[in-house]
């Protein structure tokens, strides 16, 4: 029902040559993270991982991915937002 | 810092100005319309180039913090969210589900009409369908009030983190010679609160939703730090 643009997605995989790609999918759309991860693993050399938890926003992004050396997060169903300041 | 890809996920379909909305817009008679959709439902050309055959005026007000006009996210919930006022005869919300709505419901006290482009229905919804949200805000305001020992809650996530306001609040509260304690965490968790039974009420500073819409579900008393800030205004807000 929404678009998963795959397409971009392994595009983005291959240009920044990705090894290790984190999916993080809202409630919604978590049943296709399988499909979202077979795609990546077909499609490129880069190994793909699921986040379990929270996804309410592009102000809900996983920490500590860095320790994992997860290279790239990418998050459906948001875009880019200004934070608040205070 | 892994690089970052956002994806919308647009609706496959169309948003169409489906007979059902039409006949709900003529016998509402709306002469202009402050329209709002999530990031799903923001491709419209079509759907304008029908509302203009109807001569209805669209305002597409955008919200402070969205990167793009007629969008808008679940923090969009205060009156100064937008960048102009919503003073048109209608709003109306394009997309499904509640989350977006309770945001424009708490931003004005104004029915909101929603259009599910998915099942083509139209709903009108207000302030009465969130009155229970409303009943206990204004007693958590009261409790924060009268609290001696507040807690200020503080998420480590970059997006939702206020970590210089909450010391900042805490410097307000204790020059009203009140304490309050700093909590943080990553993801706030309502069953984590039960365990520091010494605070009275507790202050979110991480999304404006938790103080909003989760307070119906908590025991303790909550409130959102831009209404520990400024507790007048947030009455009035609720008035």
């Amino acid at each position: 029902m929404y678009k998963l643009e795959l397409n971009k997605l392994i595009q983005t995989i291959k240009q920044q040559e990705a090894k290790q790609v984190l999916i993080q999918l809202p409630d919604g759309m978590k049943h296709k993270a399988d499909q979202v991860a077979d795609a990546i693993e077909e499609e490129t050399s880069a190994k793909a991982f699921i986040w379990l938890g929270s996804c309410y926003g592009a102000c809900d992004l996983p920490l500590g991915m860095d320790i994992l050396n997860i290279d790239l997060v990418v998050q459906w169903g948001h875009n880019k937002f200004n934070k608040e300041e205070w | 810092m892994p690089r970052l890809l956002l994806i919308d996920a647009k609706w496959e379909g169309e948003i169409k100005l489906t007979p059902k909305l039409k006949s709900h817009l003529k016998k509402t008679k709306p002469k202009s319309i402050d329209l709002f959709a999530s990031v799903q439902f923001a491709d419209i050309t079509n759907f304008l180039k029908e509302l203009k055959k109807l001569n209805i005026k669209v305002n597409m007000t955008k919200a402070k913090r969205t990167d793009k006009p007629l969008q808008i996210l679940g923090c969009d919930c205060y009156p100064d969210s937008f960048k102009d006022e919503l003073d048109s005869d209608m709003i109306l919300y394009l997309g499904d589900g509640m989350f977006h709505p309770k945001a424009l419901i708490l931003a004005v006290d104004k029915p909101i009409t929603i259009f599910d482009p998915i099942s083509d229905h139209v709903k009108v919804v207000s302030r009465n369908d969130m009155e229970k949200e409303f009943m206990i805000k204004k007693r958590n305001l009261k409790k924060y009030l009268d609290a001696e020992r507040i807690g200020i809650l503080v998420t480590i996530k970059p997006g939702q983190q206020y970590f210089i306001a909450a010391k900042k609040l805490k410097e307000q509260l204790e020059q009203k010679g009140k304490k309050a304690y700093i909590f943080i965490d990553d993801t706030l968790n309502p069953s984590h609160y039960e365990n520091y039974p010494f605070i009275q009420c507790w202050v979110n500073t991480a999304c404006p939703r938790i103080g909003t819409d989760d307070i119906v579900n908590i025991q303790q008393a909550m409130i959102n730090l831009r209404d520990a800030l400024d507790p007048i205004k947030a009455f009035e807000n609720l008035e």
